[in-house]
Parts: structure tokens; C-alpha cells; sequence
């Protein structure tokens, strides 16, 4: 093996997969590197799922290449990567100390490893009581704690969760990006794919945005959201705003009742003599000129994408 | 680490998870006793089928044959309580099944006369026939004046012993009947283990597809190793069973078997026993005697079930990767279960008729030989010929089983909506 500080932790290269004459994945090319949490983003249907699959060797690429820590993708490397899948699934019938140390024992540790390790995970996930009950007397939060157990048994130097949030209630959320957080620190890569932008902003490093089976932007979080330019005003308010509606510089990205986003879509926008319109006519809590959030940027991007493709 | 750790792994979960539930356990338990029931019923049915259940009123003109006559089945005759016209009326409205007048000259002319509602079956009239026949010979001798002990020996029926002479020229009572039965029941209990397994097969791999359970064994193993393994576990759990059930066999017939057949000795003491009680159990038993152990059985049931358990569970397996639901699942899996449900169908004529060409072909052709052969291997001497050939076509075509489930799985197991139809797998073959 090379040596890990150098060798991206996966690397893609023009890769295609066909299915039909349908192309999940058309011509992307990726680098994660180590030791990052990587987003990987996209409409539904973008292709996500297919590079997922073609990582863990469920797929093979029609063409391109993917290497993990320098090697190509092949059952050697399976054991190296956790995969956390978008749909979940265990087995109803079978108790959850049994269903962890089988699907570690798939990935080549030891049966009283594993064991060990699942207690373990049992304890800091507060689900130790659960270990002889039966997947089906579980809740569903409690069943997705199971499922991110699973993932992590065989200590993979990189974990790829796909929507790893949905189906926990906040507090179990908190724990969980928590623990994703502290096995960063660890030196592990994680690819996290998401809708939720939030996210995205607070945890990734870097990201790759896919539509229609192409990469469509790529690169670092920082860097992509100055690349955009402060030409967003969030502004937080008491009164009727819709006066804002009239102004043709702005464009209302997002709007709540108390809470709007704006973009400013014409360079010669006056955002000074702006706030001192919304300050005459309504109580302003905050006026912020800010880069737009990743939401808009995934939005906008994916339009601009359409739009280019006709 | 080995090779083989992952399907390892994979088969020793299969087996674990199933030897470990409560379902095995009572299956283990009851599963004996069910096809003990089955097979009572069905030798009660076919045994009933035999006899009528019409019964017959009898008109005696002559006098004296109806008593005879109920003596020899008071199932079937009694003696009418009315007159013909009577009778006709009864016979009318259906309140009887029919009457047979006797003539006076019964013993002269040797004509009888029998009224029903219509039907009433070969079987009733053959044994009719037969008993007035005898029944008439004995009197047209006493009419002669024939000597009481000349009229015993007519009496008296053959009962036919049958022989079989083995390769080694030795001449051994053939057990034919006892052992066609013994068919019959090996040739259920083939179909139902080979059913009832291969359907854990499906039923496993349509669980983990439909909880998409899948994505992650396939991100730790290969499709076919997920799939053998599944396949191997689930047949070690039938071996495990049926090997219980042998032990638990043996068991019983080396405790009990002396007391209730008991050893050629012992049995020739009981036979004493009962003649010189002055019963006719010696004659009954002697039609049918009770065959040994015969180990050669065993091993063929094993091996026979080994091979179409493999061939049927593999071919289940792809076909369970295809589907979403056991109902989609059984009707792709049609054209491979035909053969077996047909087999077990004809297996009555391949007992009676274990030699005929029919019973040939099918002991040879794959998805009808594990059932047909055992039932053949227990009723008659199979030439070693036809084992081999049917050994080699059987394990030819679990190898092909394999090559089209491999593919059907591998592509089948990751696809969900649609539900293919039998088109899709064969394109699915020839793409893979």
C-alpha cells in the first residue's frame, strides 16, 4: 500500500456507467483527500447513489478508474470502506448484537472483535440495553443508531453515509454528527451525502455537486462560497416588507415571515442607502451582506445546469 | 485472511440463524409426525378407494348362499328385509344402494342378477362376482356329495411369496410391496424437503432484497458468494434435520424395533405365539413383511436430496433476487417447479410400474430424478447405469443452475420496481 499522507483517499477518474441508454454517471472525475469530510451533492437521480455503489465495488464503471488510498476498487478495498446506505436495512427477525457482529464479520474482523467493538459502540450510542432485542421491537431512530454501529465495527479509514441524519430526532442528531466529528479527528475520511445545506456549510470540506451524471462543481466549501462574492443580504425584521418585492436590484431567495434572503442581481445596487429605506419603514434586527448560503449556491447551480443543457 | 472467509462467514449466519429459531425446533419435532399423518391419509384414502362403500341387499331364492355371502363381507351384503317390489321402490328413492336376487337355480345355471341406481363400479362387481363364484363352487361339490376334506383344499387360496434372486445368485424374500410403499414415502418427503427449503431460500433472498438488506452485504461480498452461501446454509439446515431425523430413526428402532417387529427370531416366536393362540395373524402378516435398514436407501435419499436441493434452491434464489415478493417469486418459478409437482404426481405409476420407460426417462431427467429415482431405488434394482446417468445429468444441470442464477442475482438483487417478466431474466442472462 502507499503511503496514505500523499495518495488522495479516493480518487475518480472520467468515469461512466451506463445503464441502458440512460447515463448515471457521465465523464466525473474526483479527488477526496484524507482526513476530510467530503459532501457529496445532487438532485435525486443526480447519480450519487451509482459512484456510491461503483466505490464499494457493487458496481463496475463502464469506464474511468476509481482507486481507494492508491488502489483500484476491487474486493480487497471493500474492507476498507463503511458504507452507510440511503435506504436502510437489517434484518427484522435477528437480535442487534448478532446483526453487528455478522456484518463485521463480512468485513473480515474477528467474531469476538467485533463483539467487543459493538458493545462498545452499544454504550456511547446509549443503546447497550438493546443488544438481545430484535431489530423489529426497535423504533426507527433506534434501528438507524444500529445502522451507523454496523458501519463502523471494522474501523474503516474511510466511511461513505448517505443521508446519515435522516430518521433522528434532534438530540440523537447532535450525538451522531458529533461521533462524525470526533472520527475526523481520528484521521478518517468520510463522504457525506446530503440534502440538507446545513449541514453541508457546518461539516464538509469540500464538495462535489452532481446533476444529470456530471460533475458540475467542485471544490472547497470557502472557496466556492467567496467565489460567489457578499451579494447575498439576509435581514431579519418587524413589520410588512413587501415593498422589498417592488425593488428590481433584489431578488427574494428565501422568505419567512420575519426573515428574508436576498440576492442582489444588479451591480449598481445601493445596499447603504437600502438600509436606511428598511430602516424608515420597518424594525430591522439584523442586515447582513453575506456570501449566499450553500441552499442557493446547490439551487442556482443546478439551474444554471439545466438551463446550459437546454 | 482466507479466501473463503467471507462465504464462510456468510453460510455459518444463514445456518446459525435458522438452526437457532423456534421454527426449527418444532419443525425438527413435528415434521416427522406431519408426514406420518400425510401418508396415513393418503393409505386411507387409497385403501377406502379399493373397497365400496355401497352396500348390496340380497334376495335369496336358493336359500342358503346369503349367509355365506354376508360371511364373507358383512360390509358389503345383507340380507333384504322386504320383497323385490319393495326394493325396486327403495332403490328408487335412493334409500339403498341396490339388491341382488339369487335364483333358485343358482347352482345350475350359475346366473345372478344385480340392480343398482346406475355405477356402483368395477370393484363392486368384481368382488361379487369372485365371492359368489366361490361360494357357488363349494355348494355344487357338497351337491355331489364331495369329501369335506376335498372341499377344504379348494378352499384353500394361493397367497403369492415373491423372491428376488440377487447378484450373488442367493435367493432373498423380495420385500417388493413393503419397499414400494417405503417409495412412495421417501419420494414425499423428497418433495416437500426440497420445496420447503428451497423456498427459505427465496423467502431469505426477497427479505434481503425488500429491506434492502442487500446494500450492504454487497459492499462486503460478492453476489455469488452471498448467493451460494444463502444456498449452503439453508441446505445444511436440511441435512442437519434429516440427519436428526435418521439418528432419531435409528433410535427408536433399536429401542423399540424388537418389540414391535422384533429380530427373525423373536418375530418367529411371536408368529408361533399367534398360531398357537389359533389366529390367522401368521397368514396376514405374510404378505407384506417388514424390510430392513437398507443403507444404500439412506445414502441415495442423502445424496439425491443434496443434488436437487442445490439445483432447485439455486434456481430459487436467482429467481428471488428478481422479484420483490414471494407471490411474483412462485409465478417465475413455475417452469422450474412444474417438473418436480409432476413427478410427484405420476409417482403412484412409477410404484407400480418402477421399470416402465416412463419411470426410466424420469429418474433420468434432472428436476424430476431426485424424487423419481429414490422412489425407483426403493421399489425395484435400479441397473447402476441409470444411477450414473442420472447422477451426471443432475449435477450437469445444478452447474447450469448456478451459471443462470449467478446472472439473474447479480443484476436482480440491486433492481427494484418493475417487476421482470420472464423475458427480462433471459435478457438478463445473456447480458451478464
Amino acid at each position: 500500500m502507499q503511503n496514505q499522507s500523499n495518495v488522495p483517499v479516493i480518487e475518480v477518474k472520467n468515469v461512466k456507467k451506463q445503464f441502458g441508454d440512460y447515463f448515471a454517471n457521465n465523464d466525473i472525475s474526483l479527488k477526496v483527500e484524507s482526513g476530510t469530510i467530503f459532501g457529496l451533492l445532487g438532485p435525486n437521480g443526480a447519480g450519487k447513489t451509482t459512484l456510491i455503489r461503483m466505490i464499494n465495488n457493487i458496481y463496475m464503471p463502464d469506464s474511468g478508474t476509481i482507486t481507494i488510498f492508491g488502489n483500484p476498487v476491487s474486493e480487497d478495498t471493500q474492507n476498507q470502506v463503511a458504507y452507510l446506505p440511503e435506504e436502510r436495512g437489517l434484518y427484522k427477525k435477528q437480535k442487534v448484537i448478532d446483526q453487528l457482529i455478522y456484518f463485521a464479520q463480512l468485513k473480515g474482523v474477528e467474531k469476538s472483535v467485533a463483539k467487543k467493538r459493538a458493545e462498545q459502540w452499544l454504550i456511547r450510542f446509549d443503546a447497550a440495553s438493546w443488544a438481545n432485542k430484535k431489530i423489529q421491537d426497535l423504533s426507527k431512530g433506534m434501528a438507524q443508531k444500529v445502522q451507523f454501529i454496523s458501519t463502523l465495527l471494522h474501523e474503516p479509514k474511510l466511511l461513505i453515509l448517505d443521508e446519515p441524519f435522516s430518521g433522528f430526532d434532534p438530540i440523537n442528531a447532535e450525538l451522531l454528527k458529533e461521533v462524525i466529528l470526533e472520527l475526523k479527528a481520528q484521521g478518517k475520511t468520510i463522504i457525506l451525502s446530503t440534502h440538507v445545506m446545513e449541514q453541508v456549510e457546518q461539516m464538509c470540506d469540500d464538495i462535489c455537486l452532481i446533476n444529470k451524471g456530471k460533475a458540475i462543481l467542485q471544490g472547497n466549501v470557502r472557496e466556492i462560497k467567496k467565489s460567489f462574492g457578499r451579494d447575498t443580504i439576509l435581514l431579519e425584521f418587524e413589520g410588512d416588507a413587501s415593498f422589498i418585492l417592488d425593488n428590481l436590484m433584489l431578488k427574494v431567495v428565501n422568505q419567512t415571515a420575519h426573515r428574508i434572503e436576498l440576492k442582489i442581481i444588479d451591480s449598481s445596487f445601493d445596499s447603504k442607502s437600502f438600509f436606511n429605506e428598511l430602516n424608515q419603514k420597518l424594525e430591522v434586527y439584523k442586515f447582513e451582506l453575506v456570501e449566499p448560503s450553500f441552499h442557493e449556491i446547490f439551487i442556482q447551480s443546478v439551474k444554471g445546469n439545466e438551463v446550459e443543457i437546454g | 485472511m482466507g479466501k473463503y472467509t467471507k462465504i464462510k462467514t456468510i453460510i455459518a449466519h444463514e445456518y446459525l440463524s435458522k438452526v437457532k429459531t423456534k421454527g426449527f425446533l418444532i419443525g425438527t419435532i413435528l415434521g416427522p409426525l406431519g408426514l406420518v399423518a400425510l401418508l396415513g391419509i393418503i393409505v386411507y384414502i387409497s385403501m377406502n378407494f379399493g373397497d365400496t362403500s355401497k352396500k348390496l341387499a340380497i334376495v335369496d331364492n336358493e336359500g342358503t348362499i346369503y349367509t355365506e355371502l354376508i360371511k364373507k363381507d358383512s360390509s358389503l351384503y345383507y340380507k333384504a328385509d322386504k320383497n323385490v317390489d319393495a326394493l325396486k321402490k327403495e332403490l328408487q328413492e335412493e334409500n339403498i344402494d341396490g339388491y341382488v336376487i339369487i335364483p333358485e337355480d343358482i347352482l345350475d345355471k350359475g346366473k345372478v342378477s344385480v340392480y343398482t341406481g346406475g355405477g356402483g363400479g368395477l370393484g363392486l362387481i368384481s368382488s361379487l362376482e369372485d365371492n359368489l363364484t366361490s361360494i357357488v363352487r363349494v355348494k355344487r361339490l357338497e351337491r355331489l356329495g364331495t369329501d369335506a376334506s376335498v372341499i377344504d383344499l379348494i378352499r384353500q387360496e394361493v397367497t403369492v411369496e415373491t423372491n428376488k434372486i440377487t447378484e450373488t445368485g442367493e435367493i432373498e424374500e423380495d420385500d417388493t410391496k413393503a419397499m414400494a410403499y417405503v417409495g412412495y414415502g421417501l419420494g414425499f418427503a423428497m418433495y416437500f424437503l426440497v420445496f420447503i427449503y428451497g423456498s427459505f431460500v427465496s423467502r431469505g433472498v426477497i427479505e434481503e432484497k425488500s429491506n434492502r438488506i442487500i446494500e450492504v452485504l454487497a459492499s462486503s461480498a460478492r453476489p455469488f458468494e452471498i448467493m451460494m452461501g444463502k444456498v449452503i446454509g439453508i441446505g445444511l439446515v436440511g441435512l442437519t434435520q434429516i440427519i436428526f431425523w435418521l439418528l432419531l430413526g435409528f433410535g427408536l428402532l433399536t429401542i423399540l424395533g424388537p418389540l414391535i417387529f422384533g429380530d427373525p427370531d423373536s418375530l418367529k416366536t411371536m408368529t408361533d405365539m399367534a398360531e398357537a393362540q389359533g389366529g390367522g395373524m401368521a397368514s396376514q402378516t405374510q404378505g407384506m413383511s417388514i424390510p430392513g435398514v437398507d443403507f444404500t436407501l439412506i445414502l441415495g435419499f442423502l445424496f439425491y436430496f443434496i443434488l436437487g436441493y442445490f439445483t432447485y434452491a439455486t434456481f430459487f434464489a436467482g429467481v428471488g433476487a428478481a422479484v420483490d415478493n414471494e407471490q411474483d417469486a412462485a409465478q417465475l418459478q413455475l417452469p422450474i417447479t412444474l417438473p418436480i409437482i409432476l413427478a410427484i404426481m405420476i409417482t403412484p405409476q412409477i410404484m407400480n410400474n418402477p421399470d416402465s420407460t416412463l419411470a426410466v426417462v424420469l429418474s433420468i431427467v434432472p428436476l424430476t430424478s431426485p424424487l423419481i429415482m429414490i422412489v425407483r431405488i426403493a421399489a425395484t434394482n435400479v441397473p447402476i447405469i441409470e444411477i450414473a446417468a442420472s447422477i451426471a445429468a443432475l449435477i450437469g444441470f445444478f452447474f447450469f443452475a448456478v451459471w443462470v442464477s449467478a446472472k439473474i442475482y447479480r443484476i436482480g438483487i440491486l433492481m427494484t420496481g418493475k417487476k421482470p417478466k420472464f423475458s427480462d431474466l433471459i435478457k438478463w442472462i445473456r447480458t451478464a
